[in-house]
């Protein structure tokens, strides 16, 4: 199966799997970002205006600030807020060692102060071309500082088992087509309602009847499986 | 075994679980790994089983979250700040004095070159600046300024705040241009030896001029042009470690290299702060006499070469 997924295999026999997140999505985390860092620099560049009136000591501290905030924002937010910033945590997206752990100081600080060469020569060329190459889409300071971009793990709600009548299944299937069974009953409430009465007329092998009826029959059957 | 019985089985440990992932605070759970273990195989016997998509998913958050919990608790390094400083950084740089002498040649090598070919043939300064360049230079350093290194009236924490804003962040460029083959890295330690070359020797042709210039360089120049050599060095490595990645794949050279070097950006950067500081408040003054300024920048300059020559020596490695 093609899987953009990345197993690790944690020693104890577990595997874990985590998405890379590809260029475009980055792009938009950074764009967002980058609007949202220049809004605060406006914001904090009136305030200090209306606060200190038009100084030499407040164009100082303003230009610290926009020191700090331009190089530090980033490191910050990825090692105190998870491995996100603003941008990436709109967009799902989390900074993390190629572990699958956190990121520390160093990580961070590498694979932000490495932006400035993946930017050569124009417009983040290196970085795309360097992301475009590698196949867990890691820019050049994403392999400097061994950290990977992947997709934050969703968290969905569980739900229990089917209940309802069950029903034995006519002939016995594999773990993976039960597996598919259970799957389509579990997302069927997802679906629009023709989509789901043309899957449970594809069904028809399994179940002998056709619409709605076959439909509740692959109930009976997942409710027969799981419970 | 059917799923709900399964389910019914495993509860209660998921939810504590749960309740354990839900707790940001750093917990003293002594029964971390013992819990991990059990749910990791819980989510093994799902997923062998072919329980439900939905509940292996869940499982699999929760092995993820718990095995973040439990091998990604930062170590407790007391200090680590101050013994990369005091210890680490002066030995680095030190292992790496191969670069050091090729950044100090590529800096101070071309300044003199270019220094004393405007010296001796002032006509030279033109082909780098237009005269309306040097004349404004030649009026921030005349004697008869307030401030000295400026171009107006600017005040002391306007240009402080310039220096850290367009100084580290010229560091960190240097630094991250270094991973192309180290040539960019090397460009920038150029054209900037070469601007303070011609500079220094156009100024320095009259007296009283030179006296104020050098008066005001040479205390921050000790921190300053030493924080740009380095996090040069630190570019450097990187971009021939690329080049000559030795036994390991080029990625794990990389990987660690940086890991090598990074005390050494780190502390370019502090040093390149701590000369803006000096530059914005100390230098600039035309209330300190030069001589004073003089007697403070050898020390600098004293403390900076007796630093890296004989700091962190006879410590064992980390």
């Amino acid at each position: 199966m093609l899987d953009g997924r990345l197993a690790l295999l944690t020693p104890e026999g577990i595997r874990l799997s985590l998405t890379p997140a590809g260029p475009v999505r980055r792009a938009f985390a950074w764009t967002i970002d980058f609007v949202l860092w220049l809004i605060a620099v406006f914001v904090i560049a009136i305030a200090i205006r209306f606060a200190m009136g038009d100084s030499n000591l407040g164009e100082g501290l303003f230009l610290v600030v926009l020191f700090l905030s331009y190089w530090g924002y980033p490191i910050l937010c990825e090692v105190y807020a998870g491995g996100k910033t603003l941008g990436k945590r709109w967009m799902g997206l989390e900074v993390v060692r190629e572990d699958g752990l956190p990121v520390g100081w160093r990580e961070s600080s590498l694979r932000n102060l490495l932006l400035v060469a993946d930017f050569l020569p124009m417009m983040y060329a290196t970085g795309l071309l360097c992301m475009l190459f590698d196949h867990r889409f890691r820019r050049l300071g994403d392999l400097v500082a061994g950290t990977l971009v992947i997709y934050s793990p969703k968290t969905r709600a569980r739900k229990a088992a089917q209940s309802g009548e069950a029903h034995p299944l006519p002939f016995p299937l594999t773990p993976e087509q039960q597996r598919a069974l259970i799957d389509l009953v579990e997302r069927a409430e997802h679906l629009p309602p023709s989509r789901c009465l043309e899957l449970a007329d594809l069904a028809e092998p399994l179940t002998g009847l056709r619409g709605e009826a076959s439909l509740a029959r692959l109930r009976a059957y997942v409710a027969g499986l799981t419970r | 075994m059917k799923q709900a019985l399964f389910e019914a089985q495993h509860e209660a440990l998921w939810q504590r679980v749960a309740t354990l992932l839900a707790d940001k605070q750093p917990s003293n759970e002594t029964q971390l790994p013992a819990l991990y273990r059990q749910l990791c195989q819980s989510m093994a016997l799902a997923r062998q089983r072919g329980y439900s998509p939905l509940l292996t998913e869940h499982l699999h958050g929760l092995v993820l979250a718990m095995h973040r919990k439990l091998y990604g608790t930062p170590l407790e390094r007391p200090m680590t700040l101050r013994r990369w400083l005091g210890v680490e950084f002066p030995r680095r740089v030190r292992q790496e004095w191969r670069l050091v002498l090729l950044v100090c040649l590529a800096f101070w090598g071309v300044a003199a070159a270019v220094g004393l070919l405007v010296w001796f043939q002032p006509h030279w300064a033109y082909s780098w600046m237009d005269w309306q360049e040097l004349t404004r230079y030649e009026a921030m350093y005349s004697p008869s300024k307030e401030h000295i290194g400026r171009d107006g009236s600017d005040d002391d924490v306007m240009m402080f705040g310039f220096y850290i804003w367009n100084n580290v962040s010229i560091c960190f460029r240097t630094f991250a241009g270094g991973l192309f083959g180290g040539i960019p890295a090397l460009f920038s330690l150029v054209f900037n030896g070469m601007h303070f070359g011609v500079i220094a020797a156009w100024l320095s042709r009259d007296p009283a001029v030179a006296e104020v210039f050098w008066s005001f360089v040479i205390t921050h120049a000790s921190f300053e042009i030493t924080g740009l050599l380095l996090s040069g060095v630190a570019g450097l490595r990187l971009g021939l470690t690329l080049i000559r990645p030795g036994r390991l794949s080029r990625r794990h050279a990389l990987i660690s290299a940086s890991r090598h070097i990074f005390p050494v950006l780190v502390g370019a950067a502090l040093l390149t702060a701590l000369a803006a500081f000096f530059e914005g408040f100390w230098s600039a003054s035309s209330l300190i006499p030069p001589t004073t300024k003089f007697i403070v920048g050898g020390i600098c300059w004293a403390l900076v070469i007796g630093f890296f020559v004989f700091a962190g020596r006879g410590q064992h490695e980390a």
